[in-house]
């Protein structure tokens, strides 16, 4: 018997792949301007300056909920239904 | 009360895979989330920044501190000192002309690596990636130093050369 998702799946069947390959790139994204904060807060630090180092780390951190935010739109792997023939 | 589903591996089978190939092979759900935990470490960094910011900010130099007699070094030459303190921090003391001196931190503002005066260019070279300083202001002239020298006040009492924390 086909459902919803059995017909989505059907219509769309790249959805996985395109849906990881977007979270994985969006990833990528937080992840290099996270590093970009860190090494403009470890050198402006030695010139004493705090406020840039608030600043990176609250933009740091949105990014990093962020992240955790994206990780919960992974989708699950494709199982393969008990007793269909591949 | 949820029922276990028969067909689902248990965690602890799929962390010890009986095949080797499924031992290294990494998924791209594992990457994923390994990208969301160096996400966390980084922001954790970037407030250990701050932290240390808060808990250990850099204090200024308190006093005069001796450095050499007037005669020590002559015109043109420079003297290589430290001052402890919370850490032993490398200085220089530059004769520039006759009543002219200087006090710069030795620690190039790129990589730290020790920078010297070059008395027939009348600058300072970071040897380490040829970046050069304005003998006279600290400031930087040329390549990648992105900040000017730290900077000490020079005082001649009675042919007696101290330092002090300079006034800005």
């Amino acid at each position: 018997m086909s459902d919803f998702r059995t017909s989505q799946n059907e219509a769309h069947p790249n959805k996985t792949n395109t849906l990881m390959t977007g979270i994985i790139l969006m990833l990528i994204l937080f992840v290099t301007i996270q590093i970009w904060f860190l090494y403009g807060a470890l050198n402006n630090a030695l010139e004493d300056n705090f406020f840039f180092a608030v600043i990176t780390f609250i933009g740091s951190f949105l990014f990093a909920l962020a992240s955790f935010w994206l990780l919960r739109y992974l989708p699950e792997p494709l199982k393969d239904k008990p007793g269909k023939k591949k | 009360m949820e029922q276990e589903d028969p067909e689902k591996i248990p965690n602890w089978k799929s962390d010890f895979p009986i095949q080797s190939k499924k031992a290294s092979h990494v998924n791209r759900r594992e990457f994923a989330k390994f990208l969301g935990l160096l996400s966390g470490a980084l922001a954790l960094s970037n407030g250990g920044i701050v932290i240390k910011a808060i808990a250990f900010p850099s204090k200024p130099l308190e006093g005069e501190h001796f450095v050499c007699h007037e005669n020590d070094v002559p015109v043109g030459k420079m003297f290589q000192f430290s001052i402890e303190g919370n850490k032993v921090v490398p200085y220089m003391l530059i004769h520039l002309e006759n009543t002219e001196w200087r006090a710069f931190e030795q620690k190039c503002t790129h990589l730290s690596c020790a920078v010297r005066y070059i008395d027939d260019t009348k600058r300072i070279e970071c040897p380490c990636h040829h970046g050069y300083f304005d003998a006279d202001t600290g400031e930087v002239l040329q390549g990648p130093p992105p900040r000017p020298l730290p900077q000490l006040e020079v005082v001649n009492k009675e042919g007696k050369i101290y330092v002090k924390e300079m006034k800005s």
